[in-house]
């Protein structure tokens, strides 16, 4: 947790770096410096050492001359020899004692009369006798032997002389006379004062001195219990190996040297003797080390503080940091309105957290600007849903059987490739006979398509009473698509009208697919001259295409949705595909081909995105309802009255044998009557060659009048209304009255105009019966 | 045959027509030639009255040759007053305002009594005159 943080972790690395630095800095720092005070303290102890042999020496030197001198001078005086000894040994405290002993019987012991021996008591005073007194004869004594024989001065062995209780060594010199050995002179020399000098030396603590004899054994120590002692054989081979050279000794068997010794020594001259030191290796660092380890302690606090304050530094540069990352943890849980840490300068950190403020400003309108757009698409989603369930409100039900006669039955699928799409199909019936159907593309896809259909569709309902035929639907329709139709936008419609007696369908196509037609054949395109597509240009024509459905036939209508659905492999459907499955289709038996059709289109793009709207609407004529809705009347008459009231007693006849009623017989007549007479009379023009078609038909709630005549244009509808005034007889013209009795009495009343003349259609609706729409009716 | 006129009571004052089947722009030209004959007998402020009981029809072209009946009349100072019509001419009647309804008679008695009504204030004006 603790080194999770930057602060943490840098005051660590900087501790341990410069922990590294100083440790490493330190320990070449103590070896070169331990060199330096090795080299120091070698210096130092061997001049210690020397200086320590040159004062022992010294005070050898005035010994040894002593008893050189004494020696000399009794060798020709022998009687004087008492005298000299005595002051010899009052003069030199270092002498215990000091004796001229001469070989007995000797000229010059004779001369002499006596060997005198002058000793220094405990307390100083001075005592003399004559050796040659003694019980034990001298002469026989090694010392005294040996003496004989050093002519320049000899020094003998220590030895502890049990009556003075010390400490002692011998020198010796030869008493020449006449040259000829003629005694020996003997200093019993003290050692204390050996000692005196160790202990005088100024020695650093743990360094030892000592001096050893010829023998190797102690004559003097700090440590007096060792005098006398043979120093340790491994001591004594190194001090014998090189004696100039400072030596080190690892181990000994030397109780007192249980660590590392340095030691130095120094030949006392004159003497066998050996001055030396023993200095232990860890007192010469004891200095060093006890210097280095303040160093270390000072150098480890110098670091705590550098890495407490490392610590609080960062920490106090990083703590805006801090907060900014629990700010960042904030933005990250969508929370924008917090507090940022004050901007205290203006470095990296500074920097940052404006930048921050200004990214959460920023993000803050961002975030708002998305949550807008996400509503603002949620509500267009919203409106494209219920623009969808309006459009699909547009199109009629996707199954239709003619519930009056069953002869023929309607099945369509609309798939838009979005939500709204642009494709339309539609069907109506138009009173008792005539019935629309109609399979539209509008030209691109979305919302303007969806649009764009709307108002194909709608205007195609409401024109569609007027028009007497598709072409003229699609003429109608185009001019009013054209109408502001800035967008250039337009619409591919197939438009056909069924004669639902007889099977007669007119097709008109405005640049759309081809349909498909099978019953007494294979299914094939049935090819149609096609006008240009629907709201492009005003002048154009459609012509028209007259087919008659006879019973088992199927017309199939369908957009390039079918034909144009692509597969993983780009290839399209195309019509070959269509009609194959068509073919399968009937070769099955199948009763919808619609749901065939989609389903082999989808399995053919199984897996590809829909790219266009998809609408197929089969048309299959069945003829087998019962008649129970029928032609009364239907012929093609000369415009003469002759002919015309002919065929209104027709009218009555086929009324009465329908059963129809009397007061709606007569409206009919009455209506016929004033249409007809008035096509006589008005529209025939110069020519006599004129024909009236007329068409009765009777279904259960109405009566259909259709009339055509190939006269001069003449819409009744336009007419003027005449003037009522109560009284027929008040106007000057009675013109128009025969109109207005046509209007009063028909339902429905629908006039158009072609090139094949006047059409009207009438519709007589039965009273005391409600009248059913009949556009609207779909069989489920 | 589909249309008859038979005139009864025919006098300078008063004259009935009997409309029989349907007037129509076959009839209406026999009908008028009939009328003619009649309401050339017909003195000033003399009344003729148009018996539809029988008249099954009647188009434009009848209610046109009843105008033509009206306006010649009415040259006269004279009234045509129309007798029991039949639904389908009533209706027809109706639709295009033909006649005022003060003209028009739900019978024969209905008419009679009018008319004697009427004759009798001319009576009892022409008494009060003197």
């Amino acid at each position: 947790m603790a080194l999770r943080s930057i602060a943490s972790r840098l005051a660590l690395g900087v501790l341990t770096g410069t922990a590294l630095v100083v440790v490493a800095g330190g320990y070449l720092l103590f070896r070169a410096m331990g060199h330096q005070i090795l080299e120091q303290t070698h210096r130092e102890s061997a001049d210690l050492a020397h200086d320590a042999g040159n004062r022992i020496e010294q005070r050898l030197d005035k010994i040894t001359d002593t008893a050189q001198m004494l020696a000399a001078l009794v060798g020709p005086r022998p009687d004087d020899a008492p005298s000299l000894v005595h002051d010899a040994v009052q003069h030199n405290p270092d002498l215990a004692g000091l004796s001229a002993a001469y070989i007995p019987h000797s000229a010059a012991a004779l001369a002499a009369g006596q060997s005198p021996f002058v000793s220094r008591g405990d307390d100083g005073s001075l005592t003399t006798r004559d050796l040659l007194h003694d019980p034990a004869p001298y002469w026989d004594r090694p010392w005294f032997r040996h003496g004989l024989t050093c002519t320049t001065g000899c020094w003998e062995q220590p030895f502890f002389s049990l009556s003075r209780h010390r400490k002692l060594v011998n020198y010796s010199a030869t008493i020449m006379a006449g040259g000829q050995a003629v005694g020996v002179l003997n200093a019993d020399v003290t050692l204390e004062w050996l000692q005196s000098v160790l202990e005088s030396l100024k020695k650093s603590p743990g360094t030892r001195a000592f001096v050893i004899d010829q023998q190797g054994n102690y004559l003097a120590s700090d440590d007096p219990s060792l005098v006398g002692h043979p120093v340790q054989a491994d001591v004594l081979s190194v001090l014998r190996r090189s004696p100039a050279d400072p030596l080190r000794l690892v181990t000994s068997q030397h109780a007192q040297i249980t660590e590392p010794v340095w030691i130095y020594q120094s030949p006392i001259k004159g003497t066998h003797w050996l001055i030396a030191l023993t200095v232990p290796e860890s007192s010469i660092y004891a200095d060093v080390r006890q210097a280095f380890l303040l160093a270390l302690m000072v150098g480890g606090l110098a670091l705590l503080v550098l890495t407490v304050m490392t610590f609080a530094i960062t920490r106090r540069i990083m703590h805006p940091l801090g907060v900014l990352t629990d700010r960042a943890e904030h933005v990250a849980r969508g929370a924008l309105d917090f507090a940022l840490p004050k901007v205290r300068r203006r470095d990296e950190v500074g920097r940052l957290t404006d930048a921050f403020d200004r990214m959460r400003t920023e993000l803050a309108q961002h975030m708002a600007e998305l949550t807008r757009v996400a509503r603002e698409q949620q509500r267009l989603a919203s409106e494209l849903e219920i623009a969808q369930q309006i459009q699909t409100a547009l199109l009629p039900g996707a199954h239709y059987l003619d519930a009056r006669c069953k002869n023929f039955e309607l099945h369509a699928v609309l798939k838009p490739a979005r939500t709204v799409g642009g494709d339309l199909y539609s069907y109506f019936m138009l009173h008792d006979r005539r019935f629309y159907i109609m399979v539209g593309d509008v030209s691109d896809k979305g919302i303007p398509a969806a649009l764009f259909m709307a108002r194909a569709i709608t205007l195609a309902k409401a024109l569609a009473p007027r028009a007497r035929s598709p072409q003229q639907l699609l003429h109608l329709l185009n001019q009013e698509l054209c109408r502001n139709n800035d967008g250039c936008m337009f619409v591919s419609l197939l438009c056909g009208l069924l004669d639902t007696v007889t099977g007669n369908l007119a097709l008109a196509s405005a640049g759309h697919e081809p349909p498909v037609w099978w019953g007494q054949h294979a299914p094939r395109l049935l090819e149609l001259d096609t006008g240009p597509a629907l709201g492009l240009d005003e002048e154009a024509t459609y012509p028209t295409h007259r087919i008659r459905l006879r019973p088992g036939e199927t017309l199939l209508m369908y957009t390039d949705g079918i034909t144009e659905a692509t597969d993983h492999a780009m290839t399209m459907y195309g019509q070959e595909r269509m009609l194959a499955c068509l073919t399968r289709q009937v070769a099955e038996g199948g009763q919808d081909p619609v749901d065939t059709l989609v389903a082999d289109v989808e399995h053919f793009a199984a897996g590809q995105y829909q790219a266009d709207d998809i609408t197929v609407l089969a048309l299959r004529w069945h003829h087998d309802g019962t008649e129970r809705e029928g032609s009364m009347l239907d012929i093609t008459i000369g415009a003469s009255l002759t002919d015309v009231f002919d065929t209104l007693e027709r009218c009555d006849e086929e009324m009465l044998a329908a059963g129809v009623e009397p007061d709606v017989q007569s409206d009919v007549r009455l209506v016929l009557e004033e249409l007809m007479v008035n096509m006589v009379e008005h529209g025939s023009g110069t020519t006599d060659d004129r024909t009236i078609e007329l068409r009765l038909t009777a279904a259960d709630d109405a009566i259909t009048v259709e009339l055509h005549h190939d006269g001069q244009p003449f819409d009744p509808l336009q007419s003027p209304a005449p003037l009522l005034t109560g009284d027929i007889a008040d106007t000057e013209s009675e013109g128009g009255l025969g109109i207005h009795l046509v209007r009063a009495m028909a339902s429905d009343f629908h006039y158009a105009h072609d090139e094949l003349g006047n059409h009207l259609q009438l519709r007589f609706i039965y009273p005391n019966r409600p009248e059913q729409d009949h556009d609207l009716q779909s069989a489920s | 045959m589909t249309f008859s006129l038979r005139a009864d009571h025919v006098s300078p004052q008063r004259s009935t027509l009997h409309l029989h089947g349907r007037l129509d722009a076959m009839t209406f030209g026999q009908f008028d030639a009939a009328a003619a004959d009649v309401l050339h007998q017909m003195a000033t402020g003399s009344t003729v009255v148009l018996d539809l009981s029988l008249l099954e029809y009647i188009s434009s072209a009848g209610l046109r040759s009843i105008a033509r009946i009206r306006k010649a009349m009415r040259a006269r100072e004279g009234h045509t007053l129309l007798c029991n019509p039949q639904p389908q001419v009533r209706k027809v009647f109706e639709i295009v305002k033909a006649v005022p309804v003060n003209d028009v008679f739900a019978s024969v008695q209905e008419l009679d009594d009018y008319l004697d009504h009427m004759q009798r204030k001319i009576v009892d004006g022409l008494g009060e005159a003197d």
